[in-house]
Formats: C-alpha cells, sequence, structure tokens
C-alpha cells in the first residue's frame, strides 16, 4: 500500500501525519467550540492545501489538463495514491455521469482516531473534500465535495463526493476583453 | 457506548497497525504549513506563536511515547540518561522522519544541558532560512515533540529550538535528573 | 549557448519573478510595464494560435524564434506561465522549463508556507535555489560562440 509510486515522492512516516492532524482538529475543537465550524475551518485548510497539491501533482505527472469527469476521477484517484499512500476506489456515478464518490476503507487521517460522542457532527475528513476542491479549482473545474460516508460514525468505507458544477474561464490580461 | 444499534468496531478492538504507512512529503509539509498559518493567526506574538506549536508538537510527542514503547519494546522504559537520549537521536528519529538526527552533543559549560543538531528538519525544509536568524524556527513543533516524550519517560526537561548549525535543539534537564543518574551509575 | 533572463506569471498574470543573466540590451519600460506587455502578448499569441491552427491545437504555442533569440513558452495546466529566452543555439528549453517549474518552483514556491502563490516571490532559498539551477543547467553552460 505505501510502496513508493512511479512518481518516486520523498515520503514521511504516516503517524507523524496522523498525529500532526489529530492534533490540529483537537486544537480547533477547543478553540471553535462549534464542531460545524470545525467542519468549515477543516474544508478551508483542505482548499489551501488542495491549491498547492495541485502544483506538485502537476509537475510531478507532467499531466496535461482532463479531457473529461471521467479522466478527473482517474486524476484525483492517483493524487491519493501519491500523497496518503491509499488506493480508494471509484463508484457511485451519478446517471448524468456529472458526480461520483471515492471510497476509502483505509486512511492514514483517522488511523488512530476515535471521535467522542459529543463531536459525531464533526466532518473530520473534511479535509480531503477542501483539497479536490481547491486542487480542481486551480484546473479550472467547479466542483463540489462532500463527506458521505464516515468510518469513525461506524460506516464500513470512507465515501467522498464529488460533483461537477462549471468549468471555469481563463482570465483574460487587464486592460483586454 | 451504545450507537443506535450500529455494530461498531471501536479502535481499542482493533490490533495496533505496525506504524510501517507512509504519506508524502509534501502532504505533511503542506499540513504543517497550515498548523503553522493556524497558530500564526491565534498569535499576537513570536513567542506567543512558537509556545502553541511547542505545545501542540508535546501533544504530538505524549502520544507517540505510547504508541513506540508498546509497538516495539513492549512498554520498556529507558532508565538511563544517555540511553534516551541516544534512543531519541536514532531509533526514534528514525521511525518518525526515516533518518536518524545528525548529532548529539554535550554542553561544554553545563552538565544538564545537551545539544541535538539536525542540518534540515522535515519542517524546515521548504522555508527560507532567516538571515538575521531572530526569527520563527518551526522546529519549535518538534522540539516540543521531544520535550514530551522525554518528560514523559521520566527524564524532566525543557527543549527549545534554535538556528545553529541548520537546526540546533537545546535539551535542558532538571538538576535532579543528572543527579539522579550519576547516583545509579554509582551502584 | 545563453540564457538570457526568465519571467513568471501566475494565472491572473501576476508578474510572480523575473531574472535576468546575460541580457544585453533593455527594453527601456519599467518592469511593470514590460511584464504587462509579456503577458498580454502571450495572452493574444496564445489565442491566436488556437484559433488558427488548422488542426487540433494540442499543447498550442511552444516558442517563437528570432534572428538573435528564442522565446520559449510552457504554461501548466493551472495556467502557470514561465518564459525563458535563449540564444537560438538552445536545445531541450522546454524540458528544463518543466524541470524549473518541478525542481525549483514547486519545491521552494508552492511547499513554501511564508510565500503567497499569487504574489510577487521573494524567498532568498527560491532566488538561490533557481540561480544555481539555470547556472548548472547544459543550457547555461555550453560557451556561446
Amino acid at each position: 500500500m505505501s510502496r513508493s509510486t512511479r512518481f518516486d515522492t520523498k515520503k514521511v512516516n504516516s503517524e507523524l501525519v496522523t498525529l500532526t492532524y489529530g492534533t490540529l482538529v483537537a486544537q480547533m475543537v477547543k478553540d471553535l467550540e462549534n464542531p460545524d465550524d470545525v467542519s468549515k475551518q477543516l474544508d478551508r485548510i483542505g482548499y489551501n492545501m488542495g491549491i498547492r497539491l495541485i502544483e506538485d501533482y502537476l509537475s510531478k505527472t507532467g499531466s496535461g489538463r482532463c479531457l473529461d469527469l471521467k479522466d478527473t476521477a482517474d486524476k484525483i484517484q492517483t493524487a491519493f495514491r501519491m500523497y496518503l499512500g491509499v488506493q480508494p476506489n471509484v463508484v457511485n456515478w451519478s446517471p448524468a455521469g456529472d458526480e461520483f464518490s471515492f471510497s476509502l476503507d483505509s486512511n492514514p487521517l483517522t488511523e488512530l482516531v476515535e471521535l467522542p460522542d459529543d463531536l459525531k457532527q464533526l466532518k473530520y475528513c473534511n479535509i480531503i473534500c477542501g483539497a479536490i476542491r481547491g486542487a480542481l479549482e486551480m484546473v479550472q473545474l467547479d466542483v463540489q465535495s462532500w463527506v458521505v460516508q464516515d468510518q469513525l460514525k461506524g460506516d464500513p468505507n470512507t465515501e467522498i463526493r464529488v460533483k461537477f458544477i462549471r468549468r471555469l474561464e481563463d482570465a483574460m490580461p487587464a486592460g483586454e476583453d | 457506548m451504545s450507537l443506535g444499534g450500529r455494530n461498531r468496531l471501536s479502535i481499542l478492538d482493533k490490533p495496533l497497525s505496525k506504524g510501517k504507512g507512509e504519506v508524502s512529503l509534501s502532504c505533511f509539509a503542506l499540513l504543517f504549513s497550515e498548523v503553522v498559518q493556524y497558530c500564526q493567526n491565534k498569535s499576537t506574538t513570536l513567542p506567543d506563536l512558537q509556545n502553541r506549536l511547542h505545545e501542540l508538537g508535546r501533544r504530538v510527542g505524549v502520544k507517540l511515547i505510547d504508541l513506540y514503547f508498546v509497538r516495539e519494546r513492549n512498554g520498556k522504559r529507558e532508565t538511563k540518561l544517555l540511553n534516551i537520549l541516544l534512543y531519541v537521536k536514532s531509533t526514534f528519529w528514525k521511525a518518525l522522519f526515516g533518518k536518524e538526527a545528525d548529532k548529539l552533543e554535550h554542553s561544554n559549560d553545563d552538565e544538564n544541558t545537551y545539544y541535538l543538531m539536525e542540518k534540515e528538519p522535515v519542517v524546515n525544509r521548504f522555508i527560507s532560512i532567516p538571515r538575521d536568524k531572530s526569527s520563527l524556527n518551526c522546529a519549535v513543533f518538534i522540539a516540543g515533540i521531544i520535550e514530551a516524550v522525554l518528560v514523559g519517560t521520566g527524564f524532566p526537561a525543557k527543549v527549545t529550538a534554535h538556528w545553529h548549525k541548520g537546526t540546533t535543539y537545546m535539551i535542558k534537564f532538571e538538576e535532579s535528573v543528572v543527579g539522579r543518574d550519576s547516583q545509579t551509575d554509582e551502584r | 549557448m545563453t540564457v538570457h533572463n526568465i519571467y513568471i506569471f501566475d494565472r491572473m498574470g501576476t508578474l510572480l519573478y523575473y531574472q535576468d543573466w546575460n541580457r544585453l540590451k533593455n527594453s527601456g519600460m519599467t518592469k511593470e510595464e514590460e511584464a504587462k506587455l509579456m503577458y498580454g502578448m502571450l495572452f493574444s499569441l496564445k489565442s491566436f494560435v488556437n484559433k488558427i491552427s488548422p488542426t487540433d491545437p494540442k499543447e498550442g504555442f511552444l516558442y517563437y524564434k528570432t534572428s538573435k533569440y528564442t522565446l520559449h513558452f510552457l504554461e501548466t495546466p493551472s495556467g502557470l506561465k514561465f518564459v525563458l529566452n535563449t540564444d537560438n543555439h538552445s536545445q531541450g528549453v522546454r524540458d528544463f522549463l518543466q524541470q524549473i517549474y518541478k525542481e525549483i518552483f514547486v519545491e521552494y514556491v508552492v511547499k513554501n508556507p511564508l510565500c503567497n502563490l499569487n504574489e510577487p516571490i521573494q524567498s532568498e532559498l527560491f532566488k538561490t535555489k533557481l540561480d544555481a539551477y539555470v547556472k548548472q543547467s547544459s543550457v547555461f553552460l555550453t560557451k556561446s560562440m
């Protein structure tokens, strides 16, 4: 699972990430009190990471723009493997082909985590949704992403949904139209 | 704990993972950068920011003690000062960062003080080292981890991070620690 | 062979970085004016090239060449634009730009929490690394004739 990919990226121990992330979330729960606010902030943090991770991804894979949403799903799947060392399945395509899910049976972020009962509404993995949204926005794809199923809440898998909204236009240089 | 009839496997029912999982360095670097920014937004001064990072590091360290000592040593801990320092420098560092720390030195002036050096800590790899070297060293987070490990294993100390030969962690043990160590030596 | 200068733009057209090595003649404009003109030209040329293309343009505009120099252009799917001016003998410059993106820009700007992605790059580390990287490259090293 954790063997290095063909893109030969440098690795760190996943527990360092698990615990660092867990400590951050715990601090936020303390600071913000309301779990919904924490979920929102986790999404934003993911977004900030996504807009940078995409550059790393593009530079390492030499990948071009996506041909279609299917292609996008495949590329994000590769990204999961590169960055989290896990391989989710792409499942549950909507009939219109504009929505799909990633199904994760393991996830380094939640490896040592148990949610206490009073934090059941916390979306611990929202950081992944934010990262997907941020990364895709940088390649002109506007999407929504949210957690559908969560292993921390007793679901058999963690399922992350992605919905295509629209294609963004290239920015024009100042003073031209 | 009942969960509306769901049969949930508690984390305690699962075997402890071997801890061999790996995540890309880029991913950690960006996560850590968000941690720094989060702390920065909460802080008004540089020492404040440093304290927050140190504190977060300590909380990570506390959890690592149990994880590592249970997993690798059957819960057996070190009793000698030098052994715990060597453990931190080699085994612990290697498990966490994939390599040993570069150097361990005993201070010439103070027998309670040790220096652990690392040219390029993982948290600083992508950060410009400031010219004046007075500003924040994010490795204070790692200093927090070390401190928690030492304190938690019975060697109370203060650990700080400094810009010197890359990054140097200054480990200052409480007087009693060194005293105790020389007593056990005599036996 | 010679590397003259580099421009890096973000997706909104902000000049993130400029540096020259062997620039023998200046445009007589301020750096800001020059950058704006450069970005406008790239934008127009790119859309012109795609519009006029008799077949699928694929990657589109890659470089232009004058009797004295060649302007090499690399645009990432995320809209970052790297421009490198060299003399006409340099080869493999596009790969070289891709390497600059991967080895220098991503490592020392994208992963540096202190660098904002849409502001001019201030990082000393990036400047030093880029300078060293260009100077040790085969594009730069081969002596001019």
